[in-house]
């Protein structure tokens, strides 16, 4: 009956949309409302990394007190009125305690000295001593320390939450940088953000052999669990770890008290179909003989593994369905009800796939996604290490209770150890590994280090979403771009190679939902009509007339006007009644209405529209420009609403105001937000051909620039910065909202797209002398080095002071009395910068005087690149974990562009300098403008990138008009990018030609060129790979010490080889002599004795100047001759195998 | 000097001359003298520039060597070049390059003592030799803005306690070498363009039409005489050899309307100077550079040197 009104409601809604037709047209035309400055306003509220940030608080605020309540006793085994309840836990300000003083940390001070940004864990506890002592009443402590938490940057338990910039910059922060990541130990670390199936989700799939199978990943706080059921040649099986091996799906209905087949078969529905599916599998429950709960009880108990009997407690096989089978449907006093219904609809949902494969669900929609965030995953962490810590508590309290007879006087809350949290915690941020036994986790390269060559590079660590499959699965599902991405995950920001398409990046606008209470919406949705399970026939949960509603991947109950209830969740949900990222899903196909509050959800902001009219007016946008509103404000009233990406399929989202229709539900905010921050960089990448911008985003980050405001305080082991970067003449959007025009990571170099030189072939790029020595490409490289004053048993490094008259007093002389190289001194290759005195014997004799042991000078030397001249920039001295003295120097050196250096625009055109011309031989405009680069117009017809020829133009007019240019992606229509034709004018108007073309003079001749060149200035990157980290030839050089030959690398002075392939062309081209030479003269050599007779090595005596043969115990038949060392080694290593290999001399 | 002389006479005409621009013709030659005359000017007129930088003090947000080249930048007036002596052959001090033949000594000391921000700028400079300081556009009256904040060129900005002490020494130097040394701004020229109209043609067309060739043009070469109605030439020189007006009239099906050479043998110059050297001295500079060149070229041109100098080339220009 519900869906019959419903449809007379579609129907009413139809003849309405003709009756509002008249009122449309008379309506006033529909303006569209600028909403872009909703943007700014979205990230101010959020943050470009609030998932971060959200996710931390949450555990911060919620999930510990969970964690801590669930596990809150600890009681002895011994004397049960012993034990210790925790009563509450919160984090406290970051903060260390050195030398029994409680010291308070900032972020940047953690990053100086190697420390660990942490504040401490409290707990009130109660507890009690038990009935030894006299005092039997409960004692209470406040305030005790459990451990010391990482905190991340910027959440609610960060020092700098919730302060302006001022306040940031006194405490030594850059007020751009997003937060969202810790400082372990001096190094800051990002929890990568981990995608992984829904859990306890019904996904249909097929297996290896093609099965169909629906199976559900379960977790719950107590376990985790895989419950798979799957159709094998016509039978329906369960698949579950507990059990030895797959048990007939009847057998388990049965287990759990479902006796009758009819029963299954009614609830499975009535059409025949769905019961001649299962029918094979009846007949085969009912040929093993099995009819009954106890017999199929004792069927199963046969099966069950023995050693899965930690989580069904010994309970038998009731146990294991009660426990391990989808233990996300509780069971009450033993009723199995509503498992039996789950398992039906696994069922159910599984037939339909088989008689329909449309029904498979795809494991690559993000819909049936869910990303981790350190929240999560630290909260997983935390309940492992408290849970062990209690255990480790009452296993203490135990040994000490044992004892018959105790000195001291007893008491629990001594024995709380606060350092195992503290260290676990800190291990598994800055090793990555998570190891959790309790939840069988053991994952690798969680965590990783901020990439800080570029200030864009590190909003890409904190978007990045590593993913769940290794990556070398050669399958290509995962890989491709999927439509549900949309507007949630970076369509560009992938990287190339064997991740690509599998580590993704959040986009602009993404937000990841936390938890939410399910209990207030279960209440609703009985409120509104939901009829609960347990009252249901076994024939009415598939019937047609209505449709099941699911919570969480709970089945809350039936309901019979499902669009109704949607819609007035719906409504709720936009009053505000319930959590903004509930998200209501009504599903047609599968008959159900999808309520979903769970965490790891990805959703996105879209303004509401009513039959296609944007609930924005233009007045709130002006009250947000006023400073009346802000985003809360709008959401709050039921403007805007954050949708996932199942509830976008219930909606019909418009990109326009202007091309909604009557059926439009959601209107985009801004279509450039469907990129992320790396790609938000592009100018007008809608213009380029895909890939392209693929690659900016990942050029992007190597780009050399500014790393943020506090670059010049920090002391990280490398930092690329440029002398002179500047904000790019062609912005986007995006560029404003992250800051980039703040901290940019580039220069606007005058380009002209014409062929100079030949050098200029294969990308290569040809750049103008004069413009490097006025300071273009120009960058610092800052290197860390640091030296440690060790502490010994007895003893200790010293300070020592270089004596100047020493040989080496060239080489020391950077160096200041105190063994330090002074800051602002020029260092060179093989300088000393650090010196030291240490004890000759560290383990030293204790009983000697601290002034009689004896001491030797130690030091170390610069390595930088010969001929080079670096200056050491600054000098920091701190203490490390265990107190010892380290000095750490800044080696700054300033370098301008060479031959080979690698520089790109923002269009995935990279290139390397091919060669330095001098001014006055480059072409020149009459009005005397001289390009900085050239570029060869081969780039382009491959390439595609039309972006870049609009960026040269648009930069063109920028330069002429005096007006920064925009190009967000897409930003045509909303006025966001600059049209080409507008350009055009500007440039008409400024006296150049429209095209951009300009008639230019050769800088050789004098003469005109023979076409118009193409010349504006574009937005150049300078990449980090440089020459001079790179170059490298050997003549002689080290040699390695078991095959004599040169070593591998130019870390190690290595030599260049000649390999299997190098070789064979030499053998083809028969120069013989050339192989000889490469391969043993110039590389091991050997002359090696051998006995012409046993054709065995022999060796020379050098005492009598004999030659021997070893074997023969003789020197008759000796010749020499010359080997490759590695030969020789062979041979010897044979002979130590019992394999004999002879020589066998001719002449 | 065998073989027909291809001497010819250019002619100069001034067209603006001021202390940091001129504009001048240079006809009756070609490209390879206008070229050459620009080249030289870019790259061979010598000026000083700073070279070495000593610095005592610096605790300033910019490190040495940005403050070194953002010093070497800062142009100094070099009237006194010419004379100077490059300290690479200096035979008064060894070719160390400190003597008062070869180079100046300048002083820098700023400190910032007060809760605002100091700027310094090259006007904190302080030469050893008062012909050689640098450049001060504030009295020049060349376009600037001549305000009273206008302090020269800013080197660094210092805050609160923050110091700068350093000493440079300023060397004779060519652009070739670093373009700190080289005095021209802007150095360009353009081919004169010479524009026929067709006058009966044009009488063939409607105002209209004589509009859209008018506006065909992205610079103002063209008007139209409001008297007579008549497309006149307003501004030759705008011209920018863009065509845009030829691909105009060819599209309106009338070739032949206008008509546009490039004038071979005459040249428009356009010259600016960072200020070391005043613009008219640039080019009188230039072309004493030029003429040195060419008698290093002569006098080798018998000599055995000349083998060595020039190879084949040697042997060409004499004749053979």
């Amino acid at each position: 009956m519900g869906v019959i009104e419903d449809s007379a409601m579609l129907d009413d809604s139809l003849q309405g949309s003709e009756g509002i037709d008249k009122q449309f047209l008379a309506a006033p035309v529909k303006s569209a409302v600028d909403k872009f400055q909703l943007l700014p306003e979205f990230l101010k509220v959020r943050g470009l990394v609030k998932q971060h940030l959200e996710s931390f608080n949450y555990f911060v605020r919620t999930e510990i007190k969970k964690i801590v309540r669930a596990n809150d006793l600890v009681t002895s085994r011994f004397d049960p009125s012993v034990y210790l309840r925790y009563k509450d836990v919160w984090i406290g300000k970051p903060s260390v305690v050195v030398d029994g003083v409680t010291d308070s940390l900032t972020p940047q001070k953690c990053r100086l000295s190697d420390m660990t940004y942490a504040a401490p864990i409290f707990v009130n506890i109660e507890y009690c001593n038990g009935s030894h002592g006299h005092n039997t009443h409960p004692q209470f402590k406040k305030d005790v320390v459990i451990g010391r938490m990482p905190i991340m940057l910027r959440s609610s338990s960060c020092v700098l939450y919730g302060k302006d910039e001022d306040e940031l910059a006194k405490l030594g922060e850059c007020p751009l940088d997003p937060g969202g990541y810790f400082v372990v130990k001096g190094n800051e670390k990002v929890i990568l953000i981990q995608e992984q199936l829904s859990k306890n989700r019904i996904i249909i799939d097929t297996d290896k052999k093609g099965c169909i199978q629906a199976s559900v990943m379960s977790s719950t706080e107590m376990t985790k669990s895989k419950t798979i059921i799957r159709m094998e040649k016509e039978k329906v099986y369960l698949v579950l770890n507990a059990f030895t091996s797959k048990v007939p799906i009847m057998l388990v209905m049965k287990a759990m008290g479902m006796e009758t087949d009819q029963e299954v078969v009614q609830m499975l529905g009535r059409d025949p179909q769905y019961a001649t599916l299962l029918l094979p599998s009846i007949e085969d429950c009912a040929s093993i003989g099995i009819y009954t709960q106890q017999q199929a009880l004792d069927f199963l108990e046969k099966k069950r593994k023995k050693s899965m009997s930690r989580f069904g407690k010994d309970e038998g096989a009731l146990g294991v369905l009660r426990d391990i089978f989808i233990p996300n449907i509780r069971v009450r006093d033993n009723n199995f009800h509503l498992k039996c219904v789950y398992v039906v609809v696994m069922l159910r949902r599984m037939m339909d796939a088989i008689l329909n494969k449309d029904a498979m669900d795809d494991k690559d929609y993000i819909g049936n996604k869910r990303l981790e965030l350190s929240g999560q995953l630290l909260a997983l962490l935390f309940e492992d290490l408290f849970k062990s810590m209690n255990d480790q508590l009452k296993f203490n309290v135990d040994k000490i209770l044992a004892k018959p007879s105790r000195s001291s006087r007893f008491d629990v809350s001594q024995h709380l150890l606060k350092d195992s949290i503290t260290v676990g915690l800190e291990r598994s941020l800055s090793t990555g590994n998570w190891d959790v036994s309790r939840f069988k986790m053991h994952r690798k390269g969680m965590t990783q280090i901020v990439t800080r060559l570029s200030f864009i590079g590190a909003f890409g660590s904190m978007t990045k979403i590593s993913p769940q499959f290794e990556k070398s699965r050669k399958v290509s599902g995962p890989r491709a771009l999927q439509p549900s991405q949309w507007g949630m995950l970076c369509p560009c920001d992938t990287p190339e190679g064997e991740a690509c398409g599998l580590v993704k990046n959040l986009a602009l606008m993404t937000h990841v939902t936390t938890d939410e209470e399910e209990g207030p919406i279960i209440s609703l949705c009985t409120c509104f009509g939901v009829e609960d399970l347990s009252l249901l026939s076994g024939e009415e949960l598939h019937s047609p007339s209505s449709y099941l509603i699911i919570l969480n991947g709970l089945i809350l109950g039936k309901h019979r006007r499902p669009q109704r209830f949607a819609k007035v969740m719906r409504e709720l949900r936009r009053a505000g009644k319930v959590g903004d990222f509930v998200s209501i899903y009504v599903n047609e196909k599968q008959r159900c209405v999808y309520i979903a509050s769970d965490g790891g959800r990805v959703c996105r902001p879209l303004v509401i529209a009513d039959n296609g009219i944007s609930r924005i007016k233009e007045h709130h946008m002006r009250e947000l420009k006023d400073g009346v509103r802000n985003f809360d404000s709008f959401l709050r009233e039921g403007l805007i609403e954050y949708l996932d990406v199942n509830e976008e399929n219930n909606a019909l989202i418009a990109l326009y105001e202007g091309e909604a229709t009557h059926e439009t539900t959601h209107i985009e905010i801004e279509p450039f937000t469907i990129l992320g921050a790396c790609a938000g960089l592009i100018p007008f990448p809608h213009h380029n051909q895909s890939p392209r911008n693929t690659y900016q985003c990942a050029m992007g980050k190597q780009a050399m620039g500014n790393i943020a405001y506090n670059q010049l305080c920090r002391m990280d082991t490398l930092i690329y910065l440029l002398v002179y970067p500047q904000r790019p003449l062609l912005t986007t959007r995006t560029i404003e909202l992250v800051g980039y025009d703040k901290l940019g990571a580039g220069q606007n170099a005058t380009v002209a797209v014409m062929s100079y030189s030949g050098y200029d072939i294969e990308d290569a790029i040809v750049m103008n002398k004069s413009s490097l020595d006025r300071g273009f490409g120009r960058c610092i490289v800052m290197k860390k080095i640091s030296a440690a004053f060790q502490k010994y048993d007895n003893t200790s490094d010293q300070f020592s002071s270089p004596r100047r008259s020493q040989h080496d007093a060239e080489k020391t002389q950077i160096l200041d009395n105190d063994g330090l190289a002074s800051p602002g001194e020029i260092i060179r290759h093989q300088d000393i910068y650090f010196q030291k005195e240490c004890p000759v014997d560290p383990k030293g004799s204790m009983k000697s005087h601290p002034s009689q042991t004896p001491y030797r000078t130690s030091k170390q030397t610069y390595k930088g690149a010969e001929g080079e001249t670096a200056v050491v920039d600054r000098v920091a001295l701190c203490s490390d974990k265990r107190n010892n003295l380290t000095v750490k120097f800044m080696v700054r050196h300033t370098r301008r562009p060479e031959v080979g250096d690698k520089f790109s625009s923002r269009h995935g055109q990279k290139g390397v300098c091919g060669t330095i011309v001098q001014q006055e031989d480059f072409p020149f405009s009459e009005r005397g403008i001289c390009p900085d680069l050239i570029m060869n117009p081969h780039g382009f017809p491959s390439r595609m990138t039309v972006g870049k020829m609009i960026e040269l133009l648009g930069s063109k007019a920028g330069v002429s008009c005096g007006r920064f240019h925009y190009g967000s992606a897409f930003g045509e229509p909303s006025g966001h990018a600059d049209k080409v034709e507008d350009i055009s004018e500007t440039l008409v108007k400024h006296g150049f030609c429209y095209n951009g073309k300009d008639f230019l003079y050769s800088g050789i001749t004098g003469m005109p060129l023979q076409a118009y060149i193409f010349m504006g200035p574009i937005y150049y990157q300078k990449l980090k790979h440089m020459v001079l980290d790179k170059m490298h030839a050997r003549g002689m050089g080290p040699r390695q010490l078991i095959t004599r030959q040169p070593t591998e690398g130019r870390s190690r002075n290595g030599g260049l080889r000649v390999g299997e392939m190098e070789r064979d062309c030499l053998i083809a081209y028969g120069t013989s002599n050339l192989i000889y030479e490469r391969l043993m003269i110039s590389s091991d050599p050997f002359e090696v004795q051998v006995c012409r007779k046993c054709g065995l090595l022999g060796y020379i005596n050098y005492q009598s100047k004999t030659r021997v043969c070893s074997t023969c115990k003789n020197g008759d038949n000796i010749s020499s001759m010359k080997l490759p060392y590695a030969c020789k080694l062979l041979f010897q290593e044979l002979q130590s195998m019992n394999i004999v290999p002879r020589l066998t001399l001719a002449d | 000097m065998e073989g027909a002389s291809y001497q010819r006479f250019p002619k100069v005409k001034i067209r603006e001359l001021k202390d940091d621009y001129a504009k001048f013709e240079l006809r009756e030659t070609d490209a390879s003298m206008a070229n050459a005359l620009r080249r030289v000017m870019i790259a061979e007129v010598p000026t000083i520039a700073i070279d070495l930088v000593e610095i005592e003090v610096n605790s300033s947000v910019l490190n040495d060597e940005f403050i070194a080249h953002r010093l070497g930048l800062i142009p100094l007036t070099s009237e006194r070049a010419m004379s100077m002596r490059f300290s690479r052959d200096c035979d008064a001090c060894d070719g160390d390059g400190q003597c008062e033949f070869c180079s100046v000594e300048f002083h820098l000391r700023a400190k910032c003592i007060n809760d605002q921000t100091l700027d310094v700028t090259s006007k904190d400079l302080y030469s050893s030799d008062h012909t050689v300081v640098p450049v001060d556009f504030s009295d020049t009256g060349s376009g600037f803005e001549n305000n009273e904040d206008q302090r020269g060129i800013t080197i660094v900005k210092l805050r609160k306690g923050q110091e700068l002490r350093l000493r440079a020494i300023a060397r004779k130097g060519i652009g070739k070498d670093h373009a700190k040394w080289s005095p021209a701004a802007t150095v360009t020229f353009m081919y004169e363009p010479e524009i026929h109209i067709n006058e009966e043609m044009m009488e063939t067309l409607s105002l209209e039409e004589k509009t859209s060739v008018v506006e065909s043009s992205p610079t103002k070469v063209f008007g139209i005489n409001p008297h007579t109605q008549q497309v006149e030439v307003v501004d030759r020189e705008a011209y920018t050899y863009d065509d845009e007006v030829l691909k105009k009239v060819e599209a309106m099906g009338k070739p032949g309307l206008v008509e546009i050479y490039a004038k071979e043998d005459s040249f428009i110059f356009t010259v600016e100077s960072t200020g070391a050297v005043k613009a008219s001295q640039l080019v009188l500079n230039a072309i004493e550079v030029l003429k040195q060149k060419l008698d290093a070229v002569r006098l080798s041109e018998d000599t055995v040197e000349a083998d060595d100098q020039f190879g084949e080339l040697g042997a060409h220009m004499r004749g053979g």
